[in-house]
């Protein structure tokens, strides 16, 4: 919104105020300013000038040789406006004088001299006018300069609406005025208004609300006899320089209210609107809107209508078929409140937001509908004081807001703020601002204004901010809090996210990596990720994007395919949040998962395996002091996992998540040259399980020996196989072992593997002798033996 | 005697000379000083001399011993060192200027930050919390005081669930439980993934993270926001920054400010980045709403507190300049990689 320091002053003197510096407070105190521009300054020496005469030029089809009086001097112009005729008075810049930061020079055109620029409205930069010279009033003083017969010098600034949704009060000059007042202790002077109470004896105009849930109030007064057309010429640069711009002398009032108020009105002609009823449609219809569009008005859009004829949607915009025309003469004037969520909500439906509408929705006063009116008649009649007003002001008042009264007391005050100030000192602030403060001992009782009270100060806290910002944020001491001495205690969960983290991204080189936390169905499909169904979002702007994930790896898969274009290697994880749903209404359960992803060009998928349970391994040993137990994933859930070498990564029986080579369709998709193994854990399972205690074991002080044992043996035996086997044996004085070796041959060994495992034995009381030793060793080999392994000598 | 000692010693004195590897020079030893080495012999032979000569003729073999040894030990180092100066003439020279390897991985640039931050506000007591994702429409909007048919609740920036429940719109939606949890004085951050439903572009994106801070006690006051925001800024930003208040409206607080930091990159002089200002607008912030504190189930008026809102995107792309926020979900290896553990 913009505001004008000109049309700040109708209402504050702020003679003697810097007003860089005023408007830099007023950022601090009430709303962010966005930016400030100074209109009008740049343009000097422009005056009144009479044209004496226009002659064609010799050589040129559009210019006129144009002499023109400039009070005391006669200048030539060569002027191409299509109005310029012998008696008009125009704007003139003679050479030496400065339009808009241009200075003016003297110049040849074609032969012909030219020692003046004669000005359009637009030229002057207070209007889009450029269809010809702006024309002077007959009475103008030829060589008047042009600043003392308009207010084109005016400093604007911009204050950023998103600051002012809770603030209604704030949507015009008047409400900004009483701000400043307050920041500068400077008395804000009453709007001069019209006296309405001497038309109370005419007749009341016909106004029905029937919708009394969402029109608040409807004031109206009815105006004849109106003969002037156009604004004054200050008011039509206000609103220039406002944004806005002039239409006719009934709009432009009704503009410049909103605009000083912040009170929307709507003028109807009243040869063709003389009586309304408020009403919805309860169907749909369609309307055309004075903008020329043809729009559909829903069954709840409340209307203005006569006879149930809509004229206009309420609080949004009129119709074309009873809009102010020039050779209107009449008025029925509207000054209504509406419910400001209904009007914002069909703003919405329609997609018409105006002016209008944005001032509803902020929830206005309804107490501002008279003195608007009274306003506006005060300046119709300036302009054309001959009209006659034919009603009394008609007022159906359905929805009041309560009073709002507020007992507060300074220790209250200052105590929230951090500062000591005194009773009166906190009267004074909130006065200033409009507020009733009545002070009884060391209570106050405080009578919000009514337009503070429609939704933005109800309680304590609000007054609390109302004295802290005019007091001045920059004026509070910092202050240290003192607080008691405490322990913190962190949950273990976020220590546990940052042990991975770290170990995947320092030890193993890995990226993290953030997706997004739904599918992405095309990319899916186009990798063959099969996804199930799950819960899913309503309103996503990309219908593709909608249902919630419930595993880490799609995304993680889409990341890998996004990056092997650029990487041999794309070692990448994420930890992230997963959902369950059953479909039945219920809230949803929330999961955290980490994904991990290894892919490599260079290595096979078993090196990329074992590596995976060697991270796997280390995550459970790092978090919780545990070792995973991995079995064969025989139910094969996802359609990612590749159906041979798929594993469930297990710990007392419990599930923590699964490892596995890619699928191999999938696989195909990403890259045939790309091997690659993914791995899922259920961060909320892991959590569950304490950290076991690490035990120190003493070191025997006696030697131990140690013998390599070749086992050969069935290739498809496993390790752990072997591992269950050696638990059984229970061998005196074997105290540890572990895998040396695998080593597979086709040509040598055919079926067979060769395992090597290094026994370590040893006492803690003595030393072996040969002879125990020699037991020990005998007792593992024929153990093994009579299994079916031959020991490979 | 004294003849044949010195014969010896001579003899020895010339062998160990000759000797050009620490191997001859041992052998050398042997024939002298072992067991049977000549020497020995003649200490072993001392039978055949008299009680009076014995001790004499000792003497003289062990000084004799000594001087062999002494040149055992010289010649021993320097042959030792003459090795070594060969064996660097031999040496490989290894090429320094050849890139280690990288072993390293990185963290996302919101996890660097996110980690900075949270050690700051660990270092003042503050428990760092975790919060969901996917929210109830209680605890997004009316727990924060954000009421039916605010602008806020309007369909179009919210990802609504078919269940009713919601991806949370802001960290705002952990307050309530936060609070609930504590049921008093508490300090607490909780940083988190927040979701708006609206179109990507450079600077938009419908998936971010913040980081919101409370803090709740007896007589918490403007005053004590403003010292702690400025003692938390700076650190976060590793140097003195200022901080003003403007007024800024956010239901869930009351009053509700817009924080200024002083520009960080002008030092408030004023530069592009500030627009010449000298500050710059870095987080909404405010005295937590009474309604907002009664519903999380602390009195009012007892206890009042502070919050504050700090948006992990926008420090991020501060501190690796980054333009476009959409690269912080991209997974784009190419921009993540060269950032980092740090």
């Amino acid at each position: 919104m913009y505001i004008s320091i000109n049309w700040i002053k109708d209402f504050v003197n702020l003679d003697g105020i810097d007003i860089d510096n005023l408007i830099n407070r007023f950022t601090l105190a009430t709303a962010e300013v966005e930016g400030i521009e100074k209109k009008g300054f740049d343009t000097i020496g422009v005056v009144a000038g009479k044209v004496l005469s226009t002659e064609k030029h010799p050589q040129s089809d559009k210019l006129k040789i144009t002499k023109i009086d400039i009070g005391g001097k006669v200048v030539q112009s060569l002027c191409g406006a299509p109005n310029v005729e012998p008696g008009i008075i125009v704007p003139v810049a003679p050479i030496g004088s400065m339009v808009q930061g241009m200075k003016v020079k003297e110049t040849k055109i074609a032969g012909e001299l030219s020692e003046a620029v004669c000005l359009s409205e637009k030229e002057l930069g207070i209007s889009d006018d450029h269809s010809g010279l702006m024309i002077l009033p007959e009475d103008t003083v030829i060589g008047t300069d042009i600043k003392d017969i308009m207010d084109i010098e005016d400093v604007i600034f911009e204050v950023d609406n998103k600051s002012l949704t809770h603030r209604p009060d704030l949507w015009g000059h008047y409400g900004i005025a009483r701000e400043i007042a307050a920041i500068t202790h400077r008395e804000l002077k009453p709007l001069d208004v019209e006296d309405l109470e001497v038309y109370n004896n005419l007749p009341k105009l016909n106004i029905d609300v029937q919708d009394r849930e969402k029109c608040f109030r409807y004031s109206s007064i009815a105006i004849e006899n109106i003969t002037k057309k156009v604004s004054d010429i200050n008011m039509r640069i206000r609103l220039y320089y406002c944004g806005s711009r002039a239409i006719n002398l009934l709009a432009d009032i009704t503009n410049y209210i909103m605009m000083e108020l912040g009170q929307p009105m709507h003028a109807f002609d009243k040869s063709l609107v003389d009586h309304v009823n408020i009403t919805t449609l309860g169907k749909e219809q369609t309307f055309k809107t004075l903008d020329g569009e043809e729009r559909t008005i829903y069954e709840d859009t409340l209307m203005i209508c006569q006879d149930n004829n809509p004229v206009a949607i309420a609080g949004i915009m009129g119709g074309e078929n009873t809009e102010i025309k020039d050779t209107t003469n009449s008025l029925f004037l509207e000054s209504a409140t509406f419910d400001g969520v209904s009007v914002r909500k069909s703003a919405i439906k329609l997609g018409l937001r105006t002016d209008a509408s944005a001032r509803y929705e902020k929830t206005l006063d309804p107490e501002m509908t008279i003195q608007a009116i009274g306003r506006y008649v005060k300046l119709l009649k300036n302009v054309d004081k001959d009209i006659k007003i034919v009603s009394s002001v008609t007022d159906v008042y359905v929805k009041k807001y309560p009073e709002i009264t507020i007992n507060i007391t300074k220790e209250y005050i200052n105590r929230l703020i951090g500062i000591e100030l005194e009773t009166k000192e906190i009267a004074d602030v909130l006065s200033s601002l409009g507020f009733g403060v009545t002070v009884n001992g060391d209570e106050m009782q405080v009578l919000v204004p009514s337009y503070r009270a429609t939704k933005d100060v109800s309680i304590k806290a609000d007054l609390v901010e109302e004295v802290a910002r005019i007091y001045g944020y920059d004026n509070i001491v910092p202050k240290t809090t003192m607080g008691p001495l405490q322990i913190v205690r962190q949950e273990k969960e976020q220590t546990v996210d940052y042990i991975i983290k770290d170990v995947l991204s320092q030890k193993y080189a890995l990226s993290e990596v953030h997706s997004y936390v739904w599918y992405d169905k095309k990319l899916n499909k186009e990798l063959k990720i099969e996804t199930e169904d799950n819960i899913k979002t309503i309103n996503s702007l990309n219908a593709d994007n909608n249902v919630l994930r419930a595993s880490m790896m799609p995304t993680l898969i889409n990341m890998l395919h996004k990056n092997v274009k650029n990487f041999a290697d794309v070692n990448i994880f994420e930890i992230g949040k997963v959902w369950e749903y059953h479909f039945d209404g219920k809230p949803s359960i929330e999961n955290k998962n980490l994904g991990i992803v290894l892919a490599s060009k260079n290595k096979s998928e078993e090196e990329l395996l074992l590596k995976g349970k060697e991270i796997v391994t280390n995550i459970l040993k790092l978090t919780k002091n545990i070792l995973p137990k991995i079995i064969d994933d025989t139910e094969r859930k996802y359609s990612w996992i590749n159906p041979i070498n798929c594993g469930i990564i297990t710990y007392n029986n419990k599930e923590l998540g699964n490892i596995s080579v890619l699928n191999v369709k999938i696989k195909d998709a990403i890259d045939k040259k790309l091997n690659s193994v993914i791995i899922e854990i259920k961060l909320d399972e892991l959590n569950k399980i304490d950290k076991q205690d690490k035990v120190y074991a003493d070191i025997s002080k006696y030697q131990t020996v140690t013998l390599d044992l070749s086992l050969v043996v069935d290739k498809d035996v496993k390790y752990s196989q072997i591992e269950e086997y050696i638990a059984t044996c229970s061998i005196e004085n074997m105290n540890s072992y572990s895998l040396v070796d695998i080593f597979e041959d086709k040509e040598k060994m055919g079926d067979k593997k060769s395992v090597t495992i290094k026994f370590t034995f040893g006492a803690n009381d003595h030393t072996l002798t040969s002879e125990e030793i020699t037991v020990a060793k005998d007792t593992l080999i024929n153990h093994f033996e009579s299994n079916g392994a031959i020991i490979r000598k | 005697m004294k003849e044949e000692l010195n014969k010896i010693k001579l003899a020895c004195v010339q062998e160990i000379e000759n000797a050009r590897e620490v191997n001859g020079l041992e052998e050398v030893r042997v024939k002298y000083l072992g067991k049977k080495g000549e020497l020995t012999l003649i200490l072993r032979n001392m039978g055949n001399v008299s009680a009076e000569e014995r001790p004499l003729i000792g003497k003289m073999v062990n000084e004799t011993r000594e001087e062999i040894e002494k040149e055992l030990t010289t010649k021993k180092a320097k042959l030792e060192e003459e090795a070594i100066l060969k064996s660097l003439e031999n040496a490989k020279k290894i090429d320094f200027s050849i890139p280690a390897e990288d072993t390293l991985g990185s963290l996302h640039p919101i996890t660097v930050v996110q980690r900075e931050i949270e050690e700051i506000f660990k270092s003042m007591g503050f428990t760092v919390e975790e919060g969901f994702e996917v929210e109830s429409e209680y605890n997004n909007f009316e727990a924060v005081n954000v009421p039916k048919y605010h602008p806020a609740r309007d369909m179009q920036d919210t990802f609504w669930l078919e269940n009713g429940e919601l991806l949370k719109t802001h960290t705002s939606a952990a307050q309530n439980r936060i609070m609930r949890k504590y049921n008093g004085p508490l300090k607490a951050i909780f940083p988190g993934r927040c979701f708006r439903n609206e179109d990507l572009d450079a600077s938009h994106e419908n998936t971010f993270f913040q980081l919101e801070g409370m803090m709740i006690d007896k007589d918490i006051s403007v005053s004590n926001l403003i010292y702690f925001m400025k003692i938390m800024l700076s650190e976060v930003f590793g140097k003195e920054v200022n901080v003003r208040l403007r007024p800024g409206y956010f239901p869930f607080v009351e009053p509700g400010f817009e924080l200024d930091a002083s520009c960080m990159y002008c030092g408030g002089k004023g530069c592009k980045v500030c627009k010449n200002s000298g500050w710059i607008e870095l987080c909404p912030c405010g005295l937590i709403h009474p309604k907002v504190l009664e519903m999380g189930g602390i009195n009012p008026d007892e206890y009042s507190g502070f919050a504050f809102g700090l948006g992990l995107a926008r420090l991020a792309m501060m501190k690796y300049s980054i333009t476009d926020i959409r690269l912080l979900n991209s997974g784009d290896l190419r921009f993540l990689k060269p950032i980092g553990l740090n």
